[in-house]
């Protein structure tokens, strides 16, 4: 079977975890725009929530298909980790890494599992969070508590240094490396993940310093 | 000429089953304008006429050009030098008073053989399973007589620039040979005469390369800076879209 062939190869579980990571990544994409209405107001943001769940079956099917995603990208990602740390630098009495600034790169599991931390606080926190209560006054509740607000803010810097490695190596891992494109793929490979710092972050921010006490 | 006064810290291993070591050697008067090999050549005939067993390891042309040789010099595959093999990498490079730790390749698709000597004939059987074209031979083609242009021959011979000595997996935090394989892999798909093969050649050279136990690649880089002949990663990523190409419509 050509896709069992393509599942067990190294190069199709790369494959696995650059096409989750994509998945993922346009996931944020829609997350960050919705997350922004809070710097509007909070009606704004509870408007984009309402409309967002009169949708249940949108929901649900949108929300499966994320898990599905997510898990093919933790365990995939774990199973390399593993598979890798049986290789590792220990080999060597001596071990000079000659790529500088590869720190994105030498800590993607350790990012990735901390954001899995952060994944499983942030579902609790909001996901499931009790739906008596506005989701708009959840969200300043629960970033009004400075070290809840101050966890989310390390998760996001955990994000940033995840996709500064990520972003870039899942495009080479489908194939695109150019040299015209290679100069802006490294550009975004930075400002992309600070986009998402900024707008993410800085709602916790806006909250943990009661800028957003009224909004 | 100016000389220098060294210590050399060597892995010595009898045979792939023993249990290594560090030996520390002392090494004085080496001429800066000597290679690194020619410097091991003094410290073997030292050892020799002590009547000691000389270190093993591998060389041949001492020219840069057929991949034998290498070494972990203090942690980097072929030294501190930057696109160069061991062989032609110069003691000038170093001062007087330096410690240099000396390691064989190391991975675990390379049985340690003796010393500073690896088997790297996994290297082999990836080129074995595809990386050829086949020619039934009829009489001599002419010369340029399939055109192929200049860009695609010139980024054929950056790929085929590799010689194959295995510092890649050497150096690669996860052991893996990728950027080997996906030289030998590209230099072929990006000729006309590797279309006939080209995806039976990606499926073969992959598989092999797994069944060795190379590691998986994560991007780290770290091939591409210690390669001698400074291949680019840019061929890993020309793998992948083979790979995925040919998984997707053959086998």
């Amino acid at each position: 079977m050509w896709f069992v062939r393509f599942l067990v190869s190294s190069i199709g579980k790369k494959f696995i975890m650059a096409a989750s990571g994509l998945l993922l990544f346009l996931f944020l994409c829609t997350h960050v725009a919705g997350n922004a209405t809070i710097f509007m107001s909070s009606k704004v943001f509870q408007s984009y929530a309402d409309e967002l769940h009169s949708h249940p079956l949108i929901v649900l099917v949108f929300s499966l298909g994320l898990l599905g995603v997510f898990l093919a990208h933790i365990f995939v990602g774990l199973y390399l980790f593993y598979q890798n740390r049986a290789v590792s630098n220990s080999r060597y009495a001596v071990c000079t890494r000659v790529v500088k600034y590869s720190f994105a790169s030498e800590t993607m599991p350790y990012t990735g599992l901390f954001l899995l931390v952060f994944l499983v606080v942030h579902v609790f926190g909001f996901t499931f969070s009790p739906k008596t209560v506005l989701i708009s006054v959840t969200v300043q509740q629960l970033l009004s508590n400075f070290f809840y607000a101050l966890f989310y803010i390390l998760g996001f810097v955990a994000l940033t240094i995840h996709l500064s490695h990520g972003f870039w190596s899942m495009l080479q891992t489908f194939g695109f490396n150019h040299p015209r494109y290679n100069f802006l793929i490294s550009r975004l490979t930075i400002v992309i993940p600070l986009f998402f710092f900024l707008v993410f972050a800085g709602i916790a921010f806006y909250f943990m310093t009661g800028l957003g006490a009224s909004y | 000429m100016t000389s220098i006064n060294l210590t050399l810290k060597i892995w010595r291993q009898p045979n792939n089953d023993a249990l290594g070591g560090f030996e520390t050697y002392l090494l004085d008067g080496i001429h800066t304008d000597m290679s690194f090999l020619e410097m091991l050549d003094v410290l073997n005939e030292k050892l020799t006429k002590e009547g000691k067993d000389p270190v093993a390891f591998d060389h041949d042309c001492r020219e840069g050009i057929c991949g034998m040789c290498g070494a972990v010099v203090d942690g980097v595959a072929h030294g501190p030098e930057k696109e160069v093999t061991l062989c032609q990498l110069h003691m000038r490079h170093f001062h007087s008073g330096d410690t240099l730790v000396i390691e064989p390749f190391r991975s675990r698709a390379y049985p340690i053989k003796k010393d500073l000597l690896v088997d790297r004939s996994a290297l082999d059987r990836i080129i074995q399973a595809g990386g050829y074209v086949s020619v039934n031979t009829g009489g001599t083609p002419d010369g340029n007589s399939i055109p192929i242009p200049s860009q695609q021959a010139e980024l054929a011979m950056d790929a085929a620039a590799c010689i194959g000595c295995g510092a890649c997996v050497a150096s690669c935090p996860n052991g893996a040979a990728m950027l080997f394989t996906s030289a030998k892999i590209s230099q072929l798909a990006l000729l006309p005469q590797g279309q006939v093969e080209r995806k039976n050649r990606a499926l073969a050279m992959v598989e092999q390369m797994d069944k060795e136990g190379f590691g998986n690649c994560t991007n780290a880089k770290e091939c591409e800076a210690v390669c001698p002949k400074g291949i680019s990663i840019r061929n890993i990523a020309r793998m992948n879209k083979e790979f995925f190409k040919a998984i997707l419509t053959e086998g």
